[in-house]
This record gives C-alpha cells, sequence and structure tokens, in this order.
C-alpha cells in the first residue's frame, strides 16, 4: 500500500482525474480511455471540490486499517462536472446525510497501516450544512 | 467449429458450511472424486479450478496442477480461472468452450472455497479485492458496502420497500430447508430480514449471503466421450461471459446489469431457447438487491419489480419459474469462488430427477447466472434434459 498511495498521490490529495480532449466529458477515478466517446485522448485535470449525494450507506464492518473510524458513511457524490467519486463523509452529521446534499472534498487521514503504522491520506467529502 | 454436443456426465459437492477439519485440497478432491465415479470409464483431458482467494486463505496457488496431480492425472493441462465470485461460472465456461469446439473430449470442472479459517475483517479484504483497489479498497469500501450503496439507490428511484426488498431471501430460506448441502436450513420471514443486524445500511445481515466452506464438481463429455458415462447427463445448451464497466460508479445506469443482460441473452440465443421454456432458474443473489436486478436484467422482471415480483410469489416454489432450488447464495451459502458450480450441479440434479425434495417435477431447461463483482462479470449457462 506504500507505494501505491504515493504514486497516487495527486490523485488522491488533489482528486486529478481525466479529461476527454475530444468530447470534454471528465472522470473520477482517471480512465485510459473516454467513456464517452472512447477516444483515447484523455489528460489529467483537477476535479472539481463540490457535488451532491447520489447514493450512501452506513458501514458497520469495515476492513483492515479502517476500525478506529467505523461506523462511517461512504457516499458516491457526483461533482459539478458530472464525474462520479466514491469517498467517505466525514464531519457529517447523520441527519444531514441524504440523497441530494451538497457536499465539498476536504483531505483527511485515510488509513493505519497494522503492521508498519504507516498513514496515508485521501479526500474526503464533508456535507455542506 | 466442430458441433459437437456437450453432456455433464455427472456431478458431486460438498455440504456447504463449516469444515474445519478439512483444507481447501480435501475439499476439492472429494467434490473431484465424486463426479469422476460417476462416470468411471472417462477420464478427462483438461483440469479447471474455479476459486477466487485460495492466496489469502489456504496460502496456496497453482490449483491446477495441484488437483490434477492429487487426483493421480498429473500430464494433462490444469489451470486455476479466477473472476471474482464468478470464478466457478467462468472455469465452467472455458471448459464448456473447449470441449463444444473440439478442443478436447472431456474435463473436470471444479469450484472451490474455504472462506472459514480467515477472520471476519480477512474476509471482507479478500472479497474486496473484486473491485478496484486503487479507488474502492482506499476509500475502506467493503464489497457489502458497495452493495449497500446500491440498494438504497435502487429502494429511492424505484420506490421498493423493505418487505419487497426481504422477499429472494425468504424464497431462498423456504427452498433451503429441504436441501441436504445447504448451509442454513431454517424457514424465515421478511421480518426476520428487517429485524437482522445492520451491515451496510439499508442491507442487513439476512440481506447478505454467508460466509462458507465448500466445492462442487461436474465431468464434461462430448459425444464421443459419453459412450464411456453412465445415463441421466445433461446436456449444456448454450452459454456466455459477458464483463461491464468494472466499477459500479463508472456506469451510466447502476441499476442496469448488463454483463448478466448481455450474457443471458447470448447464451439463450446460442441455445436456441426462448426464455419462457425455463422450468428454473439459479440466480446469483450474493445480496438481495444483486438478486432483484439479476431478474430484471435478463428480462424476467420489468425495471424496478424484481423484487415486488419476488414478493408476489413469481419465483416461488410451484410458481412457473421457481429460482434457487436449493436455498441460493442465501441460504444454500456462497463459497465465491465454488457458487458458480454449485448452481450448475444444481440445475444437473434437477434436469436428471435427483433433486428430492426439492424436485422440480418435469423439469426440462434450467439456467444459471454466476455474477463476480457488482457485475463486473456475469456467466450464464443454459441446460437441458438430455434426450
Ligand atoms: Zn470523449
Amino acid at each position: 500500500m506504500t507505494i501505491q498511495s504515493w504514486r497516487l498521490r495527486d490523485r488522491y490529495y488533489r482528486l486529478l482525474g481525466s479529461k476527454c480532449e475530444d468530447c470534454g466529458d471528465e472522470f473520477f477515478p482517471p480512465v485510459y480511455r473516454c467513456r464517452g466517446c472512447g477516444s483515447e485522448r484523455v489528460k489529467d485535470k483537477q476535479m472539481p471540490q463540490t457535488g451532491k449525494i447520489i447514493t450512501y450507506t452506513k458501514l458497520h464492518e469495515t476492513l483492515p486499517g479502517f476500525e478506529a473510524q467505523a461506523p462511517f458513511f461512504l457516499a458516491l457524490v457526483r461533482l459539478e462536472n458530472g464525474a462520479k467519486v466514491l469517498t467517505q463523509l466525514v464531519d457529517s452529521p447523520d441527519e444531514l446525510v441524504k440523497t441530494g446534499a451538497k457536499v465539498r472534498a476536504t483531505v483527511r487521514r485515510a488509513r493505519v497501516d497494522g503492521e508498519s503504522g504507516q498513514i496515508t491520506y485521501g479526500y474526503k467529502f464533508i456535507v455542506a450544512s | 467449429m466442430a458441433k459437437s454436443k456437450v453432456y455433464i456426465a455427472s456431478a458431486g459437492l460438498t455440504k456447504i458450511g463449516d469444515h474445519w477439519g478439512k483444507s481447501l485440497p480435501d475439499l476439492a478432491v472429494e467434490a473431484s472424486r465424486m463426479a469422476l465415479k460417476g462416470a468411471p470409464r472417462v477420464k478427462p483431458q483438461q483440469i479447471l479450478v474455479g476459486n477466487m482467494f485460495s492466496a489469502i486463505g489456504a496460502g496456496q496457488e497453482h490449483l491446477g496442477a495441484l488437483l490434477a496431480s492429487a487426483l493421480g492425472l498429473s500430464g494433462i493441462p490444469a489451470f486455476k480461472v479466477e473472476a471474482a465470485c464468478s470464478s466457478g461460472g467462468s472455469a465452467f465456461n472455458l471448459g464448456y468452450s473447449l470441449v463444444k469446439c473440439g478442443a478436447i473430449d472431456s474435463a473436470l470442472v471444479v469450484g472451490v472455497e474455504k472462506m472459514r479459517d480467515l477472520e471476519p475483517e480477512e474476509v471482507s479484504q479478500a472479497l474486496s479485492m473484486a473491485e478496484s483497489a486503487e479507488y474502492t479498497q482506499f476509500v475502506g469500501a467493503t464489497f457489502a458496502a458497495l452493495n449497500g450503496l446500491l440498494a438504497r439507490y435502487y429502494m429511492e428511484q424505484m420506490n421498493v420497500s423493505r418487505d419487497e426488498l426481504s422477499s429472494i431471501p425468504v424464497i431462498d430460506h423456504a427452498n433451503a430447508v429441504t436441501a441436504e448441502h445447504a448451509q442454513f436450513r431454517k424457514a424465515i420471514t421478511a421480518d426476520v430480514v428487517s429485524r437482522s443486524s445492520m451491515i451496510a445500511d439499508p442491507l442487513r445481515l439476512f440481506d447478505c449471503a454467508p460466509v462458507g466452506d465448500g466445492a462442487a464438481a461436474v465431468l464434461l463429455v462430448n459425444e464421443k466421450a459419453a459412450s464411456g458415462a453412465r445415463k441421466a447427463m445433461t446436456e449444456v445448451l448454450g452459454g456466455q461471459v459477458s464483463t461491464a464497466e468494472f466499477s459500479l460508479y463508472e456506469r451510466d445506469d447502476m441499476l442496469d446489469f448488463k454483463a448478466t443482460r448481455h450474457a443471458f441473452r447470448g447464451a439463450m440465443q446460442r441455445a436456441g431457447l426462448s426464455p419462457k421454456k425455463l422450468d428454473l432458474l439459479e440466480v446469483h443473489d450474493a445480496f438481495s438487491v444483486v438478486g432483484a436486478l439479476s431478474l430484471e436484467a435478463m428480462g424476467f422482471s420489468k425495471k424496478g419489480m424484481g423484487a415486488r415480483d419476488a414478493k408476489e410469489g413469481k419465483y416461488s416454489r410451484g410458481s412457473d419459474l421457481p429460482i434457487n432450488t436449493f436455498g441460493g447464495l442465501k441460504a444454500r451459502g456462497h463459497p465465491v469462488g465454488a457458487t458458480g458450480m454449485y448452481q450448475i450441479v444444481e440445475a444437473h440434479m434437477q434436469l436428471t430427477d435427483r433433486a428430492g425434495e426439492n424436485q422440480v417435477e418435469g423439469a426440462r431447461y434450467a439456467a444459471t447466472q454466476n455474477i463476480g463483482g457488482v457485475d463486473s462479470t456475469s456467466a450464464v449457462h443454459v441446460f437441458g434434459r438430455a434426450s
């Protein structure tokens, strides 16, 4: 996980996704080819930092490395450019988490590796109250 | 392409559950020996092993050669086929294709998984590998969480109630009561589902298939090799594996199970059969919402109606199209890489009148649908009573 998260740090810290140079569609996570028009002319593009919740769930059982955060909300967010991001929600009280709620991006501690103690950081979203 | 007919000459399976005293090779050998014993004059020319996480679960890879050696079949080609929870159905598809096109006369296909040796969070970690490590595991999404997101979306978009969603697990448990190899042989009500503990809101414990150990195997033969087999075979009429955008969030319409839609259509076309002809269907209901969306993708229910139709009795025992006749993933059990092979063995049992109390009277045609990921891969096969 260590080298992987270093390699992906721009993706994880800045929400760096892809923009298609032919049709203009934008994607996160980044793509190898445009899912809209099939073009392979895609380049890096930072995603907008705000969007709306499409759907969400509250996890009661987690993956190793996320135990301390449980239970937590996981949401699928549609950003203002149409790209979709799967993300954790933080600092968001239960009563504000609902379909259609506005959210904004932030950077937080993502996961603590049990064996090495390595901490990785990445994007999370907050419901705008 | 040669057009030999392909048959399941014989089959074997273990009960699903806690096999504390048996290893992954023990289970694979047990199911394989049963299948081989059913057609003693047939020598398989190839072995295909469907398995998802033997490396994590048992510290073991290289299952093809391992099983060939253990069965005294060293020398023949043998492979492990991995496609997450559709590993079993995918391995079968490969074996069927090789026999169908004339490359080989016979194949042993085995699905095996050992899940109960792992701690719950290790199982979650292993299952999450069916999805993107870089963007799904990274945010802490378990496999159940992705299905929880999907379940909420389905319920909100299609106005599906909690009771309706519970109806497929209820059918599964009712059918498993008389199924000898099933993991949970106890009937439940919708109320039990909706009061079970929360896993990934709105999905509760009884919306989710359990963790278990098991293996299931078949011996596939062409017409030439079939002369060495006993009577009561099942004909494999058609099959197809399809894939879709890998992750749920990469799809324009998350409620459209495209891989299943394409695989089902292709398999039925190859079989030359109208879906109306099917007498039973084994559906991949790893989560209640997945069962509902699968029934919709295959066209048996209209969009948004899968769970509602199940509640109305459309898929119950005694209906025109009973599903999950031995309990489905929820009650028969879901040893992930083996599940597709369990479905296929169950179709074979139905079409050769070996289903005991679970027999669908006069069943002539059956189909099985086996998903990997959240419908990232789907393997569908169609079977008929051998004439
Ligand atoms: Zn494009």
